[in-house]
């Protein structure tokens, strides 16, 4: 890095401008930790509760339950009777839903901050003890073969994330869908889902975060109320990662019901948090943030070969992953969109960044992270994915920092480690004759 | 930048007491919910301006929405479809001084964004930045509005990517039961055609039907700007009238009004998706205008039978029978029609159990009395909810616009939550009878339509969609 480049970023991270965001952090004695954030000006609390296991997590012949237990958890507790958790949710004006990604399972409630206390109530009970039905299982497993045939068997290029999970990993979890193996689903027992509940679902393995009209005080007395007297788990050991390098490109013809051919590439890359995670994101901005980034610019406007070029980089636990996905505009073919893709990820790799593009994508990076601190549900959410992941939560402060500190020499060093032919997955989507 | 953050001393004890499970806490004193005060004006030239100020946060957004749009296409002649919504999105593909490359290049470099597309009755374009990049994208926002050039070779690009994405929406069974539905319920009316254009509406489209469809809706008369953020009313007028002042209409020219008519009896169309594993239903029929006074009460019945999470569909097919990951019932109230449709994705085989227990609910609500306590639940959800629709200024900036653009009374919002609350279980018997109607059903089906065409008889006459 030259002097001039040092001195340019210094400036630029002074002049960078995001609020600082208050929070207070607790731990309850039984190990629940607990992060609450005055925030916003309507009266209304939003409450996130992760819990820290995902699919990955599961045993590889029972795939899917930690999904399916997510379901499970709105269907009865012992106090609160099967249907009545929204519905008395909804009474008070509240509002619930709950995700499940391969690393954690996530709970939300927004309500009226009135109501506060009824949230901690509602939601502890589930947490306290077991109280789903075996019929309710059965009901769920027959939602969640339809949220498959929904959002995967009948939707367009709906497999890829399973076709390219199992291709690009052979030891861990992470090479089944969160949503499992529809046949594992079909035989889960409800004495399945309650081993899984009692050993992931305890306090110890849990952050819960409020965020929005609160009073700090008041808020830590409900939730030792409601949480603190919860049981004590057993500390779950993490599985260690162990993924053997790829070495050799991996690639597949995939037939689907589709009338334009697509093209998805994947790239294994380091963990979140990692100094080459944040390099290789602002390379992600350069690619295809913008009408200008280089994918679009080059293969959708100049080019004309793609209907929609787009890339992503999926953050998880252990690893994480560069998607990058085109859809070929009718007559155009894979190969050539492919060679496209592979000419500027070459240039980009022998160090032709310019200092108008580099810019671009940090300028990008100040708005975004003003923008992200507008909702109590979604900072709720970041609040506890933050506690959960790096027992970090002023990071919510300071992670931009992590974003602007790298440089462009950061940017090519990490593309060269990681973006190469023979380290990639490649699907491409072809219609089914 | 400053970190606070206080760690909060560990007590000796965590439980003091073991809380009561079995019976809800108390709630606290409810707070007051006001429709937050927002600063309007109107310019020499017709621009309707608001202001939702908010300094929380170094961030502006501009929002330009034209009070017309895609439900005009038809008055530029023959099967325009799709006129306004390439006109709209052409805004940023070039101006007299700057091409589609140099517009992209700007805004991306101070980290802003611009977009702009169109619904049947309104067209938009917004940009958000930072504050300290407002003037930047303000001037390119506004030579964009004002001076777009609509060359041919954009137009042709445009074209191109435009019948490449209907091709690939052909692929989705919603959008298939969401197009059959909407040609066969609205009729001859505008809003039967699809506002992203068909393959040979598509390929009719000239530089000459664009520019004159940007001449007759791009206009200042037809205009409401909101500025949203870290900017004072007076900034924001200085801002508009430096840029805006000399523009003036040409005459307006009204699209002509073809109001639809309800279906006779019901009937069924399918829709064959090739490789289908679920039927992606749409059923339903003509709804309302959304001036139409019974609006609010319309919505609370609406709720209650398919709105919400706990509402009766949802429950009825989700949580007691397992038929569906989630279904929906809702009014679409445009400004000269409207419809009310369920929505929901099923295994081809339950198909006809699932049409079987919509009917049956529709009948139920038109039929009997909501309960009491199911009426106060959802008035509750709807007001206690209500604030989490203004949590960032641009939501709120949606309400204000959509007060203007639907010739709303200003104190709407303040006296909305009280005419929530008024509605009795008559009121609500008496509106579903009114606005629903279980046997003059389109059943728009998209799936697998040789396994469902016997089957689907019983639900009226069936017609294969061969042609989508």
């Amino acid at each position: 890095m030259s002097i001039n480049q040092a001195l340019n970023q210094t400036e630029n991270i002074t002049e960078s401008e995001i609020v600082a965001i208050d929070f207070r952090e607790h731990t309850l004695d039984n190990g629940l930790r607990v992060v609450m954030c005055k925030f916003g000006n309507i009266p209304m609390a939003a409450i996130n509760i992760t819990f820290h296991i995902g699919s990955k997590d599961e045993d590889e012949d029972k795939t899917g339950l930690a999904h399916l237990l997510e379901h499970l958890m709105f269907e009865g507790s012992p106090n609160i009777p099967k249907g009545q958790f929204d519905e008395i949710l909804a009474q008070l004006g509240g509002d619930s839903n709950a995700y499940t990604s391969r690393d954690s399972t996530s709970y939300f409630i927004s309500i009226p901050s009135h109501h506060i206390e009824h949230a901690f109530w509602l939601d502890s009970d589930r947490i306290n003890g077991f109280g789903i039905s075996a019929e309710s299982l059965e009901i769920q497993k027959d939602v969640v073969l339809e949220e498959k045939l929904l959002y995967v068997d009948n939707s367009p290029y709906g497999t890829v994330e399973e076709e390219s999970s199992v291709r690009l990993y052979y030891n861990s979890g992470y090479r089944w869908p969160v949503i499992g193996n529809m046949d594992d689903l079909r035989k889960v027992s409800i004495k399945d889902v309650k081993d899984f509940f009692e050993k992931y679902y305890i306090p110890n393995n849990a952050v819960l975060s409020v965020v929005g009209d609160i009073d700090y005080d008041e808020t830590l007395g409900y939730i030792k109320k409601y949480y603190g007297n919860i049981s004590a788990g057993i500390p779950i050991e993490k599985k260690d990662y162990n993924e053997k390098e790829i070495t050799e490109e991996i690639r597949e013809d995939i037939f689907d019901n589709i009338n334009l051919e697509g093209v998805f590439m994947f790239y294994r890359l380091p963990a979140p948090g990692t100094k080459d995670y944040y390099a290789l994101n602002i390379l992600n901005g350069i690619l295809s943030e913008g009408d200008s980034s280089r994918f679009y610019n080059e293969i959708e406007y100049k080019c004309e070969l793609v209907n929609e070029i787009d890339t992503s980089i999926y953050g998880m636990e252990d690893t994480s992953l560069l998607g990058i996905t085109a859809i070929a505009l009718q007559g155009k073919s894979l190969k050539e969109i492919e060679n496209k893709i592979d000419e500027i990820l070459d240039d980009v790799k022998a160090g032709n960044i310019s200092d108008r593009e580099y810019t671009k994508v940090r300028n990008r990076i100040e708005t975004y992270f003003n923008i992200k601190r507008q909702s109590i549900l979604s900072l709720a959410d970041k609040f506890s994915y933050l506690k959960t992941f790096f027992n970090d939560c002023n990071k919510i402060n300071y992670e931009i920092e992590d974003y602007l500190s790298v440089t462009k020499n950061d940017v090519t060093e990490a593309a060269n480690k990681y973006l190469n032919k023979n380290q990639r997955v490649v699907l491409n989507y072809l219609p089914k004759k | 930048m400053s970190i606070l953050e206080l760690e909060i001393k560990k007590e000796s004890s965590d439980n003091p007491e073991i809380p009561d499970r079995t019976k809800p806490p108390k709630s606290g004193t409810p707070k007051d919910i006001n429709f937050p005060k927002f600063f309007e004006t109107k310019t020499e030239n017709g621009i309707t301006v608001l202001v939702i100020q908010d300094n929380r946060l170094p961030l502006v957004t501009s929002r330009f929405v034209f009070k017309s749009g895609a439900y005009l296409d038809h008055s530029s002649g023959e099967n325009k479809y799709g006129l306004g919504s390439i006109t709209s999105e052409l805004l940023s593909k070039g101006t007299l001084t700057r091409t589609a490359t140099e517009i992209a290049e700007e805004v991306d470099y101070i980290g802003a964004s611009l977009s702009s597309g169109c619904n049947y009755d309104a067209t938009y374009a917004s940009t958000y930045s930072l504050k300290k990049y407002f003037d930047n994208i303000f001037e390119i926002m506004s030579d964009v509005i004002l001076n777009p050039s609509f060359k041919e070779e954009e137009l042709d690009r445009l074209k191109e990517q435009r019948l490449n994405s209907l091709l690939s929406m052909l692929d989705d069974g919603d959008y298939l039961s969401d197009k059959i539905f909407n040609k066969y319920v609205y009729g001859n009316s505008p809003y039967a055609f699809p506002l992203e254009g068909e393959k040979s509406s598509i390929e009719k489209i000239s530089t000459d039907d664009v520019r004159s469809f940007y001449n007759k809706i791009y206009t200042p008369d037809n205009l409401i700007v909101a500025f949203v953020g870290d900017i004072t009313p007076d900034e924001a007028l200085v801002k508009l009238n430096s840029n805006f002042s000399k523009w003036n209409s040409p005459v307006k020219e009204k699209g002509k009004l073809i109001i639809p008519e309800l279906q006779k009896s019901s009937k069924v169309y399918l829709t064959e998706k090739r490789g289908a594993v679920q039927s992606s239903l749409k059923i339903g029929h003509l709804g309302i205008r959304r001036d139409n006074p019974d609006f609010i009460t319309v919505n609370v019945m609406n709720t209650m039978l398919g709105g919400y999470f706990t509402s009766r569909i949802n429950k009825n097919l989700r949580e007691v029978n397992g038929y569906t990951y989630g279904a929906r019932s809702g009014f679409g109230c445009n400004k000269f029609a409207g419809d009310f449709s369920i929505t929901t994705e099923v295994k081809t085989e339950i198909t006809s159990a699932t049409n079987i227990e919509i009917i049956k609910e529709l009948n139920e609500i038109r039929n009997n009395f909501v309960g009491d306590d199911e009426l106060q639940n959802v008035k509750n959800y709807i007001s206690g909810n209500f604030p989490m629709q203004l949590e960032t200024p641009n939501d709120i900036a949606s309400k204000a616009i959509n007060l203007k653009l639907n010739d709303l009374d200003d104190n709407y919002y303040n006296t909305y939550l009280r005419k929530v609350n008024e509605i009795t279980k008559e009121e609500v018997k008496d509106i579903a009878e009114k606005y629903i109607h279980a046997d003059k059903l389109t059943f728009s089906i998209a799936g697998n339509s040789q396994a469902l065409k016997e089957e689907m008889k019983q639900f009226g006459d069936v017609e294969i969609i061969e042609n989508v």
